[in-house]
């Protein structure tokens, strides 16, 4: 195959084969019979994933991970959206302050706001872990919410409001019935975003875990320390494939490539 | 004599330093359609949007069949508006566009539908009324938004450039369109354009703006043939500047210059031929004449190609004009 930039192809397939080589290898040693996490692995077997759903730790934390994953969602949801929209619709004074605001999270260290969390939420205020998470996820989460959803407000033109205004309808029903329905994919695409990034997130949950409460990453990390065979490869699949599933329903309904432009048609 | 629908008094709209209409007073007729014409910045769509409640005057008052209406927010007038980009919702089809005001007014479901089809018909989209926005073309779009507006039965209906986003031959269609269906429905109609041939062929009284005021406004016969001031006659496509010996300005169109016959009275000026422009039926003469106050004027001149014979560049002839084609402006219209 000829292409005109050599050095560039080469450098793509390169950075494809480091990406996905690794996570070839998780794949195929939890097919393994063996009890070793050896590459190439010992035979065919399934057991290793029957092994891993029938592990409480892992479905337990699991459970907790996608309950603070949706609601982190719903919140983060809640608060930017209006705040997206005070932002580009509104005329509050400072706005790019404000914006700015909302996207932080993105460049402060996530241990730092684990901290401080613990800090003020758990020892100042009493609050037990799970509260601390759901609000440290949330602040996550926010700039998805807010970033994502307001490039897909930009680009809806703002005389659609008027128009539903100017035909009779108050200011509350021409949102409800024109604003956020032409905002659905942009919330869809944040909330999947959003959702992805709580689940996976490592530092957060790390440090505010307990015995109780703790997500499946956490558990996962905690687990290889411990035991090293094909049972950790088989949940890391199962995760693979629950994201696979997410980014082809993204796919299907929005698609997928907008999403990460932000860019709603 | 038709009663006024909408009034403006001393309405003025001010952004920051910047005055985009100033202290205007105008009538809207009753079931006529007015067109609010200028160029871009004149504050013809501020207007526009005052009257519809978009943005509130800064000062003065408007008023709608009568009633104080300048605090009044949009969704409480009852008028109907047609933006430049259409504004259609992405998100419903055609017929439920149409039917959004319809479904507010808790309309029923049957004489909704009935009153969709209806109107759908008028603009003449009936057989379109399952599609999406996204799905048809500007001319068709452009439809909707109008059958949108009119499907509520509103008091007036504002168009905000309906025509600018068209190519050259739907517009001409859509003049006549929106024309017959004015007269069909009796709706009072306030349209904004800056296109001359627009509002001559479709409105019933133009109100020329410029710098946010008012500069002439009357029927189209009125102010085409007898523009008030210079920024008018300039803005209508009239050529010849000239000033008498009195000093008052005049204009007069260049198909009633003749050319070669000296006049009784009326205009009658000696004149130098500078280049000619052979039309087929008609010849576009540019000549170089000096007018009644001693300055040098430009001159277009459109003649029959036929009486025209001998006019090579450097030819000395005389430019006449009647009386009742002179027109006086009154002053140079501008700021």
């Amino acid at each position: 195959m000829k292409t005109r930039r050599p050095v560039a192809a080469t450098l793509a397939v390169a950075g494809y084969v480091i990406m996905i080589v690794p996570i070839l290898f998780v794949v195929t040693t939890a097919f393994s019979s063996g009890s070793t996490l050896r590459f190439p692995p010992e035979g065919f077997s399934l057991r290793w994933f029957e092994a891993a759903v029938t592990y409480d730790p892992f479905m337990e934390s699991l459970v907790s991970s996608l309950e603070l994953a949706l609601g982190a969602t719903a919140l983060a949801l809640l608060l930017g959206v209006p705040a997206t929209l005070a932002i580009h619709r509104g005329k509050l004074p400072g706005r790019g302050f404000v914006e700015g605001l909302f996207l932080s999270p993105l460049i402060v260290p996530e241990l730092v706001v684990g901290l401080a969390l613990y800090q003020q939420l758990m020892i100042g205020l009493g609050l037990n872990n799970v509260a601390a998470l759901l609000v440290g996820h949330t602040a996550l989460m926010l700039p998805y919410a807010v970033r994502v959803t307001g490039a897909s407000l930009a680009l809806a033109d703002p005389a659609v409001e008027e128009a539903a205004r100017g035909l009779g309808a108050s200011p509350l029903r021409a949102f409800r019935t024109v604003t956020l329905p032409m905002l659905r994919p942009g919330i869809f695409s944040a909330a999947l975003l959003g959702f992805v990034t709580s689940f996976n997130n490592v530092p957060l949950s790390l440090l505010l875990q307990d015995r109780e409460f703790r997500t499946l990453p956490v558990t996962m990390l905690d687990y290889v320390q411990q035991s090293y065979n094909p049972r950790i490869a088989a949940m890391a699949t199962l995760i693979l494939a629950g994201t696979v599933m997410i980014a082809v329903i993204a796919e299907r309904t929005v698609g997928f490539a907008k999403i990460f432009g932000g860019i709603n048609r | 004599m038709s009663t006024a629908a909408a009034e403006f008094a001393g309405v003025t709209q001010r952004f920051g330093d910047f005055t985009a209409v100033d202290a205007i007073d105008l009538a809207i007729p009753e079931g006529r359609l007015t067109t609010l014409l200028g160029p871009s910045g004149c504050g013809k769509t501020t207007s526009l949007r005052m009257l519809a409640g978009y943005n509130t005057p800064t000062s003065g008052t408007i008023r709608i069949h009568g009633v104080d209406s300048t605090r009044l927010p949009p969704e409480k007038r009852g008028l109907g508006m047609v933006f430049q980009s259409y504004a259609l919702f992405p998100h419903l089809t055609v017929a439920d566009n149409v039917g959004y005001g319809l479904k507010l007014r808790r309309i029923p479901a049957a004489e909704r539908a009935r009153r969709v089809q209806e109107t759908l018909g008028l603009v003449g989209l009936a057989h379109l009324a399952g599609s999406r926005p996204k799905n048809l073309s500007g001319g068709q779009q452009q439809r909707v938004a109008l059958a949108r507006a009119i499907a509520i039965r509103p008091r007036l209906l504002l168009l905000d450039e309906p025509l600018s986003n068209l190519d050259a031959r739907l517009r001409v269609q859509m003049r006549t369109e929106i024309r017959r269906i004015q007269s069909e429905t009796g709706l009072t109609v306030v349209l904004v354009t800056h296109d001359q041939d627009e509002a001559l062929e479709m409105s019933d009284l133009i109100v020329l703006m410029r710098g946010g005021r008012i500069m002439q406004q009357g029927a189209p016969r009125e102010v085409f043939s007898r523009p008030a001031n210079r920024f008018v006659a300039d803005f209508l496509g009239y050529e010849n500047f000239l000033a008498d010996a009195a000093g008052s300005l005049l204009t007069v169109r260049p198909e009633h210059l003749s050319l070669g016959a000296p006049a009784a009275d009326g205009l009658g000026l000696e004149a130098t031929v500078v280049s000619t422009a052979y039309r087929g039926v008609d010849l576009l003469v540019t000549l170089d004449a000096v007018d009644g106050s001693g300055a040098e004027v430009r001159l277009q001149a459109d003649v029959r190609a036929g009486d025209a014979a001998e006019l090579a560049p450097g030819t000395r002839t005389t430019v006449s004009a009647a009386p009742e084609h002179l027109v006086q402006l009154a002053d140079s219209g501008k700021e």
